[in-house]
C-alpha cells in the first residue's frame, strides 16, 4: 500500500535544507551565504504553509484510517507559521552573528532541524509522533545552547538545558506510558473516546499519569515550579538562540499542553483544570515578582517570559475554543515581542555593549531605531494598546471572564484578575529599562552600527507587533480556526 | 505467564531509582546514566502494557523511544565533555556561573 506523504512536505523541504548545508559550507565558507540558504529554505516552507491555511484545502493524514499519525490541518500550519517566522528572523540576525565563529554550517543546520521538530509536533495527532519530534526539537536546540564551546557559560548553560531537558522528556514519557497502559492506545483522540467511556470515577494511575505530564511538559514551557532552568540557559546560550528558545521551543511546549490535555484529557478536565488554574497564576507571579530585581537584561526577559507563559497557561484552565483562541494569539504576538526583544540583545551584544541593563544608558542617543524599537516591543508585552501585545491580551483575559459567568467556574474569574494585576507589575521592569536608555545620560554617546540583517531582523519584529495589534482581524480568524480545529480532535 | 502487577512495579522502583538519583548525585555522568533508568523504566512500562493488550503499539514506542534515548545521549555526553575540557569539572554543583 502506497503511503501519501504529502502532509509531510514542509517538514521535509526544512530536513532537505538542512542537510544539504554543511555540504554548501564546503564550498562557500562564509556565514552570510549558509544564512541566505537557510532563509531559502524557510521561505519555500512558509510559502508552503501559507498556500494550505489561504485554500483551505489540506493534505490526507498520514497513517491508516484506524492509526493517523501526523495530520496538517489549520493549527498545524498556523503554528508551523509561528515556528518558521521565528527561525526566519534567528536566521537572519545570526548571519552576522557567528560569523567569526567555527562550525556554522551546523548551526544553522540545526537551526532547521529544530524548527523541523516543533512543525511535527503541531502535526502530531498520536503520542508516538509528539514525542519523537519533541525530542528531535531538544536535542537540536541543547546542541544550539552549547554551540560556543570555548565559552564558560555557554557550556555551563548546555549541561544545565541537557539534564533538565533528559528528566522533563523521562518524566513526560513515564506519563505518556501510564496513559497508554490506562486506555491501550497512544492515539490523543483515542485516549479522550477511551477516558470518555470509563465514566468519572478517580483512578489514582490517571492522577499519577496527569501529575507526570503537567511536570515533563512543564519544564518544557517553564511553568513555575518547574522554571529554574530557563533564566540560566537563556543567558549562558547564544543570543539569537535564546530568542529561539523564548520564542520557539517554548510555544512547541504548549502545543505540546494543549494536544495532550484539551485534546487526549479533555473528558476528565475537571480533575486537572482547578490544578491549571492555580499553576497559571503561580507562574505569571513569580515571573512577574523576580524579573523586577534583575540587573542582566536577559534575565530579565527570561523571567518575562515564565510569566507570559503563566497568561498561556490560563487557556488551559478555562478549556474553552475562545480561550484557546486567545491563548493561540497571545502565542502569536508573544514570538514577535519577546523573539524582537532578544534580537535587539543579540545586535547591542554583537557591538559589544554588555548584558547588563545599566549598559542600556542613554541608548536613544546612540542607537535611536534599537531604542525605539525596543520600547515599542517592551510596551506591547506590557500590554499596552494599540500594539499587539493588548489585543492579545485582552482577547485571552476576556474569555476567563466569560467563561467565569457558568456556576462553579466563578473562580476562572480571579485568572483574569492576577493577569492583569500581574500586567501592571511587568510594566513596572519594562519601563526602567526605557527610563535607562531615554531619560539617563550614558557614559559614551557614540554612534553605535549595527549590521543591517540583525536590524531587518529586528524590523521584521517591530512591523509585526504594530501590525497585528492595529489590524488584528484576520489573524484572530485563523486563530480562531486553529481553535477550533484542535478542539475537533 | 507472569501477571502484569510485577512488572509495574519493577518499572515504579526503577524510575524512583532513576529520580532520586537525579536529585541527590552531583557527578553529571551519573545523572545521566539515571535520567536513562527513568527512560528504560517508561520502556518496560510500555513493553508490559503491550503484551497485556495484545497490540503491538506499546512495542512501537518503546524501539523508537530507545532510538531517541541513544540520540539524546550523544549529544549529552558530547556536552558533558566540552564541560569538562571548559571547566575542569562535571560537579554539577561546582558550575555555577550562571545564577541569580
Amino acid at each position: 500500500m502506497a503511503i501519501d506523504y504529502s502532509a509531510l512536505y514542509p517538514v521535509m523541504v526544512m530536513v532537505v535544507f538542512a542537510a544539504a548545508l554543511p555540504a554548501i559550507h564546503a564550498v562557500a565558507k562564509s556565514s552570510r551565504v549558509l544564512a541566505g540558504v537557510s532563509l531559502v529554505g524557510i521561505f519555500v516552507t512558509m510559502a508552503l504553509e501559507l498556500m494550505y491555511i489561504v485554500s483551505g484545502e489540506y493534505p490526507a493524514a498520514i497513517g491508516g484510517a484506524s492509526v493517523e499519525l501526523l495530520r496538517l490541518d489549520v493549527f498545524a500550519a498556523l503554528f508551523a507559521l509561528v515556528f518558521l517566522a521565528v527561525a526566519f528572523y534567528v536566521v537572519l540576525a545570526s548571519a552576522r552573528y557567528v560569523e567569526k565563529d567555527r562550525h556554522q554550517a551546523e548551526y544553522f543546520s540545526l537551526i532547521l532541524l529544530a524548527t523541523a521538530g516543533m512543525m511535527v509536533v503541531a502535526m502530531a495527532v498520536d503520542l508516538i509522533t509528539l514525542f519523537a519530534g519533541l525530542e528531535v526539537a531538544s536535542i537540536s536546540s541543547f546542541a544550539l545552547t552549547a554551540f560556543r564551546k570555548k565559552d564558560k557559560r555557554g557550556a555551563e548553560a548546555g549541561a544545565k538545558y541537557y539534564v533538565i531537558g533528559g528528566l522533563s522528556s523521562a518524566i513526560a514519557l513515564y506519563g505518556i506510558s501510564l496513559l497508554y497502559g490506562i486506555t491501550g492506545t497512544t492515539n490523543i483522540a483515542g485516549i479522550n473516546t477511551v477516558l470518555a467511556g470509563m465514566g468519572s470515577e478517580l483512578d489514582i494511575a490517571l492522577l499519577l499519569a496527569i501529575g507526570l505530564l503537567i511536570a515533563g511538559f512543564g519544564f518544557k514551557v517553564a511553568l513555575v515550579p518547574f522554571h529554574m532552568w530557563a533564566p540560566d540557559v537563556y543567558e549562558g546560550a547564544p543570543d539569537p538562540i535564546a530568542g529561539l528558545l523564548a520564542a520557539g521551543s517554548k510555544k512547541m511546549g504548549m502545543v505540546l499542553l494543549f494536544k495532550v490535555f484539551l485534546v487526549g484529557l479533555i473528558a476528565i478536565k475537571a480533575d486537572w483544570q482547578l490544578l491549571a488554574g492555580v499553576l497559571a497564576v503561580l507562574t505569571m507571579t513569580v515571573g512577574n515578582v523576580i524579573a523586577v530585581q534583575q540587573t542582566n537584561i536577559k534575565r530579565m526577559l527570561a523571567y518575562s517570559s515564565v510569566g507570559q507563559a503563566g497568561y498561556m497557561i490560563i487557556a488551559l484552565a478555562v478549556a474553552t475554543p475562545y480561550a484557546v483562541e486567545g491563548s493561540i494569539f497571545h502565542i502569536i504576538t508573544h514570538a514577535f515581542m519577546k523573539g524582537g526583544a532578544f534580537m535587539i540583545v543579540a545586535a547591542l551584544a554583537y557591538v559589544a555593549l554588555g548584558e547588563n541593563i545599566a549598559n542600556y544608558k542613554g541608548l536613544a542617543k546612540r542607537a535611536p531605531f534599537l531604542a525605539i524599537s525596543m520600547t515599542l516591543l517592551l510596551f506591547a508585552l506590557a500590554g499596552i494598546p494599540p500594539l499587539s501585545g493588548f489585543v492579545s491580551k485582552f482577547v485571552l483575559f476576556s474569555a476567563a471572564i466569560d467563561a467565569s459567568q457558568i456556576a462553579d467556574q466563578n473562580w476562572m474569574f480571579w485568572l483574569a484578575i492576577a493577569a492583569i494585576l500581574n500586567s501592571a507589575l511587568s510594566l513596572y521592569y519594562y519601563v526602567r529599562v526605557i527610563k535607562y536608555m531615554y531619560v539617563d545620560e550614558g557614559s559614551t554617546k557614540d554612534r553605535i552600527k549595527v549590521p543591517w540583517s540583525m536590524t531587518a531582523a529586528v524590523a521584521i519584529c517591530v512591523i509585526a507587533t504594530i501590525v497585528i495589534g492595529v489590524w488584528p482581524d484576520p489573524v484572530i480568524d485563523v486563530c480562531e480556526q486553529a481553535a477550533r480545529a484542535l478542539f475537533a480532535g | 505467564m507472569i501477571a502484569i502487577e510485577y512488572f509495574l512495579g519493577l518499572s515504579a522502583i526503577l524510575f524512583a531509582i532513576g529520580a532520586m538519583g537525579v536529585l541527590v548525585k552531583k557527578n553529571a555522568i551519573v545523572v545521566l546514566m539515571c535520567i536513562e533508568l527513568m527512560l528504560n523504566a517508561a520502556n518496560i512500562n510500555f513493553v508490559a502494557f503491550s503484551a497485556y493488550y495484545g497490540n503491538l503499539t506499546g512495542q512501537v514506542f518503546a524501539l523508537v523511544s530507545i532510538a531517541i534515548a541513544a540520540a539524546e545521549v550523544a549529544v549529552g555526553l558530547a556536552i558533558i565533555m566540552n564541560l569538562y575540557k571548559t571547566r575542569d569539572t562535571i560537579g554539577l554543583d561546582e558550575v555555577s556561573l550562571l545564577r541569580w
